[in-house]
């Protein structure tokens, strides 16, 4: 018999049930340094580093808008596809892949509504508009809406396994859409720009004190990308055991109905009389 | 207010206000499950048995 023992890498929170809450050390330290980095990004976009020549302080908005997006796009949704994948393939399939594409999905939508909106906040007085239906913009509120779409889906009831390989084929058309909002801006032409540090020709678009805190935002982001999929991936865990409880704890008490019924009627002649 | 802090605002007070949500969530699961186990009468013998069981990484 496997047993769960607290050591270095582990904390556990004791409870009357038991050991029963394992939450990783390496998650929490994560999820510090996140807010760290995310401290020092705002401190240095907001007081450090110098207005753009163009834009002025409006580029300040450039230092959280791509990261938030990066996040959005590559790690969520490529997360949620690389689980999906796995979980569809048999020789890999496991309830692990498809409630961490599940967990990706989610904070995907948080971050996918941030982009909208923190894009939607440099566009209205650079661009002029709130919105427009522009290729880039159309394209990740599609992203969002198919996000969102998944999250609906995984709430109808199922079997574990038949609504596993449902959400991961829903997850795999969310995932078709990643390329397209990527390539949106040269496929179409777009009122967004292309690449914000780089060009098609790897030319950097970003310098000194405004690269290094662009770059700290892409890390606080990711950082704390990780460590909302963490906690969202044990949510999953939780939910799912505690579905399986309650399931038995029916069952039991069923079968417990169901006896002293049958006891019931073994004592009961059938025309009433007792024997 | 100005369009930067707005956004700032907005991207910050979001991250804060899922990351508190998730974690209130997770405690109110953690705390189900207690409830849960202690109606099907699981031991915490049972307990890490079953928790290296389906759904674990593969």
């Amino acid at each position: 018999m496997t047993t769960l023992v607290p050591n270095d890498a582990v904390t556990t929170s004791a409870s009357p049930a038991g050991p029963s809450v394992v939450r990783p050390r390496w998650l929490s330290v994560v999820g510090v340094l996140g807010v760290l980095t995310m401290i020092a990004t705002v401190w240095l976009g907001l007081w450090i580093t110098p207005p753009d020549q163009v834009q002025g302080n409006l580029a300040r908005l450039l230092y959280i808008h791509p990261p938030i997006a990066t996040v959005a796009l590559y790690w969520a949704g490529g997360v949620a596809a690389a689980g999906s994948l796995l979980y569809l393939w048999p020789r890999t399939r496991s309830l692990f892949w498809d409630r961490l594409a599940a967990a990706a999905v989610e904070v995907g939508a948080v971050f996918s509504a941030l982009t909208l909106i923190t894009g939607s906040l440099w566009g209205r007085p650079v661009w002029g508009v709130w919105w427009t239906w522009d290729a880039r913009l159309t394209s990740t509120a599609l992203l969002l809406l198919l996000e969102l779409g998944y999250m609906a889906l995984r709430r109808v009831p199922a079997d574990p396994a038949i609504r596993a390989r449902r959400c991961a084929v829903a997850a795999l058309l969310v995932a078709v859409d990643v390329p397209i909002v990527h390539f949106s801006v040269d496929w179409w032409q777009t009122l967004h720009q292309g690449g914000t540090i780089l060009d098609p020709g790897f030319h950097l678009h970003v310098h000194g004190s405004m690269l290094w805190t662009l770059l700290l935002g892409f890390i606080s982001f990711s950082l704390l990308f990780v460590w909302f999929l963490g906690v969202r991936y044990r949510i999953e865990v939780l939910q799912d055991e505690v579905g399986d409880q309650e399931l038995e704890v029916s069952l039991s008490e069923r079968w417990s109905e169901t006896n002293a019924i049958g006891t019931l009627g073994s004592s009961t002649s059938p025309d009433g009389d007792r024997s | 207010m100005s369009y930067v802090d707005a956004g700032y605002i907005a991207a910050l007070g979001a991250m804060f206000v899922y990351g508190v949500g998730l974690v209130l969530r997770r405690r109110r699961w953690e705390r189900a499950r207690q409830v849960a186990r202690s109606d099907a009468g699981v031991t915490p013998a049972t307990d890490a048995s079953a928790a290296a069981a389906p759904g674990g990484h593969p």
